[in-house]
């Protein structure tokens, strides 16, 4: 894969968008993206309409009000213990001490408020008009676009974390995770769509999307954003690429949207890493008239217990997020709409939708690595 | 793989008769009258050029030195006026203080003093003498006098017995010789040429370190300094073996850089500053690499590969670090940091010095792009052309104008230039720089500026041009390019300003330049070969230059 075409193509679909670049059509159509921001597409109105019961109950909530006073007086020595002490108290209260976030099924906590608006964010990802049971999904209900145009959107995940402060703006854990990507390199993916039309890049036909890892850590400037146009390394293993799924697709007037597949992203939240398959993935991406930057969406189904594997794993992030790992862990399970088990028939995976962020940059393969410095 | 030139055996038997035949089928070079003798203050970079020569790489010190004045385009010349300051004083102090100190610690001084004292504890004459006379030929650039080794022994004799250390003595007469005249400035100094009665000739040991300076950009090495005491450098044969030997060496491409440093005025990126909201990708690593990669390109082209002076202009090769491929909206060879080399694509808009981010960057505003003073520097620096200063009652009113429906810089200054008072100037200045508005003020490529397609075509000296490749080719062709690097590199190595009696001597160089196929290697030869190089006169009536000339030369052949 040429670098050359990145650089070429990059130039072409920023400049196309006003004025023909004198620059000829060169070997090949490549764009390249690293992708920076990646949150949960949540739907927050003014008066938080869409929780009308308020926010969830959170794990230390919980402890708090079910706790006797005396005991809560010891534990927290009247206000002058560490949180920390307190953390474990609240996170320990399983029926024989467990961590209720590790093994969230050894209580039962009140159930999670979740999103009951109408509105939110995503694609259609069952085809279905109402979301009624297919051979690959559950019955749900579905959201439509706040202008009301789309009425078929899936987005369970959003409807599940939707009424947790940690998963909202104004919450740690999304943010935390993006910041903690940001600054430790850890996590981050890039995306290369090959194939793209020389000579009016703006609209190809046929390309091909390519999911990697970076070695790299984003270059940023001194306001902390992400520079365009800067390079970065996949992550190989034994001389290949250690994720490298692809999808198809297409960009018209400028916006990227491909068909659906399984894709293997890695994944850093909160100081834990995963490596989770997003089933039926499929991206849209508008691409800025400069070819600087995209921001669009990533849908598809996402496994429960990697969803719990990653939120468990977070850490004393938790103590932030205000909700209970209990309750959420049934939430989930309850709200799952993709991919029912073909023993119990209760669906193993939920749908959802990434609002996403993506710079231009330049995707650099194994076999162009460590070019020798010349002096 | 290419073998470079002087890798080649015999290449001195080549070189000799090659330049024979040149020097017998070419012009002959004419008679000259040469110029005054000069004091010239050491640049920082000679100074610490020297400093790592005699020292090694492992001295290591910071420092800030006075500013040269730019004077006739180069630094150089702002060199022969150059006065020392008191605070410029503390500071040479202050460093000779710290060298020195390094020089005798326990890390150094058994590579760096050769002799060993009777005792550690207590001064040794014997030893500070050999010490003394051997560091101080190459810092003085001359064998010392008698007189002058007795002052460093006494220091460092005094010093040693009341500390007790042998040592701290040497460091202290060090520090002594390091901040003396004789070292900070180098001198021409001059002696009754013997062949020509009434007439002066620079001394040996000036000669050394006129061609030094000039090739190497540091003072002489052991080998020329002898070469200077055997008087070798006097006969033509003498003198172009060490200019082989020392074109050969590693360190030209050090002389190469300073000259190349100093004729592009790339000082200026010491004080470059870059809006950060508008150029977030400018910062100032960035600002220090897109210097680098001038004078990687340039070293690269016209040392390494010993090519055109004019492909400068020209040429698509060059040298990119993550940050500035950033900005040239290229892939970086190596993202984890580091040079690599890069050529840009034949029909890229891109190509030669001018588009590169260290000439485009620097010659413009901090928050956009500025075809006056990219115009401008392409007259002054590189064509050697005077533009006028504009009148300090200038009005930019129209050329600022937030509300204005001028959305480009080639609309607001054609607004700008309705003012006659403006425009015989910006005539002179803006058809070039308006051929680089492709490029914004930190060296990106656009073909817009407000939404509205930049029209960069111009002309230049009646070559009209299109685009940036366009002017890039003029500027290859254009006649004044080679003739302004000939004229500042001949000031350069002078150390002078060109007087009215250089000009055959100037129009020499033009031609065997041009002979030699813009050759900078050759023209380095040349000039360094030629007996204006060397050429010095009296100065005129005037008694205490002349002292201090005479005062300062050595004796020759002390031994």
């Amino acid at each position: 894969m040429s670098l050359r075409r990145s650089v070429l193509t990059l130039s072409i679909l920023g400049l196309c968008a006003c004025f023909a670049a004198p620059v000829a059509a060169a070997d090949g159509g490549t764009l390249g993206f690293v992708v920076r921001e990646w949150y949960i597409a949540l739907h927050e109105s003014k008066f938080m309409d869409e929780c009308p019961e308020g926010l969830t109950m959170g794990n230390d909530e919980i402890w708090w009000r079910s706790a006797p006073k005396d005991f809560r007086a010891k534990v927290t020595d009247n206000g002058l213990a560490r949180s920390s002490i307190r953390y474990y108290e609240v996170m320990d209260r399983g029926k024989n001490g467990e961590d209720v976030c590790l093994n969230p099924t050894s209580i039962v906590d009140p159930p999670l408020r979740v999103v009951e608006g109408k509105i939110g964010y995503g694609h259609n990802i069952d085809g279905t008009q109402d979301g009624h049971a297919t051979a690959k999904t559950c019955k749900h209900d579905k959201f439509q676009s706040p202008d009301g145009k789309k009425t078929d959107i899936d987005n369970q995940m959003a409807r599940l974390v939707g009424c947790s402060f940690g998963w909202r703006k104004t919450g740690m854990i999304q943010l935390n995770g993006n910041e903690v990507r940001a600054t430790s390199g850890y996590g981050m993916v890039l995306m290369e769509v090959t194939g793209v039309n020389e000579k009016d890049p703006r609209n190809s036909d046929n390309v091909t999307v390519t999911f990697y890892r970076s070695i790299d850590q984003f270059a940023m400037d001194s306001a902390g954003q992400p520079l365009p146009f800067s390079t970065y390394r996949i992550d190989t293993l034994d001389g290949k690429p250690r994720y490298s799924d692809s999808l198809k697709g297409k960009i018209t007037n400028g916006v990227l949207t491909t068909e659906r597949g399984d894709v293997r992203l890695p994944a850093y939240d909160n100081f834990n890493f995963g490596h989770p398959t997003i089933k039926d993935m499929a991206v849209t991406l508008e691409i800025a008239a400069d070819g600087s930057a995209g921001k669009g969406m990533v849908s598809g189904y996402y496994d429960v217990e990697e969803f719990w594997y990653l939120t468990a794993g977070v850490g004393q992030v938790l103590q932030t997020g205000q909700f209970s790992c209990p309750a959420m862990y049934v939430a989930a399970h309850k709200l799952a709409d993709g991919y029912p088990d073909p023993k119990t028939g209760e669906c193993t995976h939920l749908s959802v939708g990434y609002n996403v962020k993506a710079y231009a940059a330049f995707v650099q393969h194994p076999d162009k690595e460590r070019r020798q410095a010349t002096r | 793989m290419r073998r470079k030139f002087k890798d080649l055996p015999l290449r001195g038997v080549v070189l000799a008769t090659a330049l024979a035949v040149l020097t017998a089928c070419g012009p002959k070079e004419p008679a000259s009258e040469g110029g005054t003798p000069d004091l010239r203050r050491l640049t920082e970079e000679q100074y610490r050029n020297t400093i790592a020569d005699v020292f090694g790489p492992t001295i290591t010190y910071g420092g800030r030195f006075d500013p040269l004045q730019r004077t006739d385009g180069l630094i150089a010349l702002g060199a022969r006026t150059a006065r020392v300051t008191p605070s410029g004083f503390e500071q040479y102090y202050a460093l000779a203080d710290s060298i020195s100190a390094q020089v005798v610690d326990e890390a150094h001084r058994e590579t760096l003093v050769a002799c060993k004292p009777a005792s550690a504890t207590a001064a040794d004459d014997a030893c500070a003498q050999a010490f003394f006379g051997e560091i101080g030929r190459v810092l003085y650039r001359r064998p010392l006098t008698d007189g002058e080794i007795k002052t460093a022994v006494t220091a460092a004799h005094e010093v040693g017995t009341t500390t007790g250390d042998f040592y701290q003595g040497l460091a202290y007469g060090l520090a002594g010789m390091m901040t003396t005249p004789k070292f900070l400035f180098v001198v021409d100094a001059t002696e009754p040429d013997p062949d020509h009665q009434g007439q002066v000739r620079l001394t040996s040991y000036a000669h050394a370190s006129r061609l030094s300076f000039l090739l190497w950009n540091s003072a002489p090495d052991d080998m020329l300094l002898t070469a200077a005491e055997k008087g070798e450098l006097y006969s033509k044969s003498g003198l172009e073996k060490q200019i082989e030997r020392m074109v050969a060496s590693p360190k030209v491409e050090g002389g190469v850089r300073a000259f190349f440093t100093d004729f592009l005025d790339l000082r200026k990126f010491e004080t470059l500053q870059k809006d950060p909201v508008i150029y977030p990708a400018f910062n100032a690593k960035t600002g220090e690499d897109a210097k680098e990669q001038i004078l990687r390109t340039i070293t690269d082209h016209v040392a390494t590969r010993d090519l055109d002076y004019r492909d400068l202009f020209t040429t698509r090769r060059t040298f990119l670090t993550p940050a500035l491929a950033r900005i040239y909206k290229v892939p970086a060879g190596r993202p984890d940091g580091g040079w690599t080399d890069y050529e840009f694509p034949d029909k890229d808009l891109r190509g030669g010095l001018l588009s590169q981010i260290g000439f485009l960057a620097v010659n413009a505003h901090p928050g956009r792009s500025s075809p006056t003073i990219r115009g401008r520097a392409i007259r002054e620096t590189l064509l050697c052309q005077k533009v006028p200063d504009p009148p300090g009652n200038v009005d930019f009113s129209l050329f600022n104008d937030p509300d204005s429906p001028n959305k480009t810089a080639r609309q607001r200054l054609t607004t700008h230039a309705t003012n006659p008072t403006c425009a015989g100037c910006h005539k002179i200045t803006d058809p070039i720089g308006l051929g680089l508005e492709n490029f914004d003020g930190v060296g990106s490529l656009r073909m817009a500026e407000n939404g509205e397609a930049i029209d960069p075509a111009g002309d230049l000296d009646g070559v009209a041009f299109k685009d940036p490749a366009g002017l890039a080719k003029a500027m290859r062709k254009s006649p004044a390019a080679p003739t302004c690097l000939v004229n500042r590199l001949y000031a350069y190595a002078l150390g002078r300003p060109i007087e009215t009696s250089d000009k055959d001597t100037v129009a020499y160089f033009q031609q065997v330049f041009a002979r030699d196929g813009y050759r900078v290697p050759q023209l380095l030869r040349r000039i360094a070969g030629s007996d204006a190089f060397f050429k010095v006169r009296p100065p005129k009536a005037d008694a205490a230059t002349q002292a201090a000339t005479n005062d300062s030369a050595p004796k020759e052949n002390p031994s």
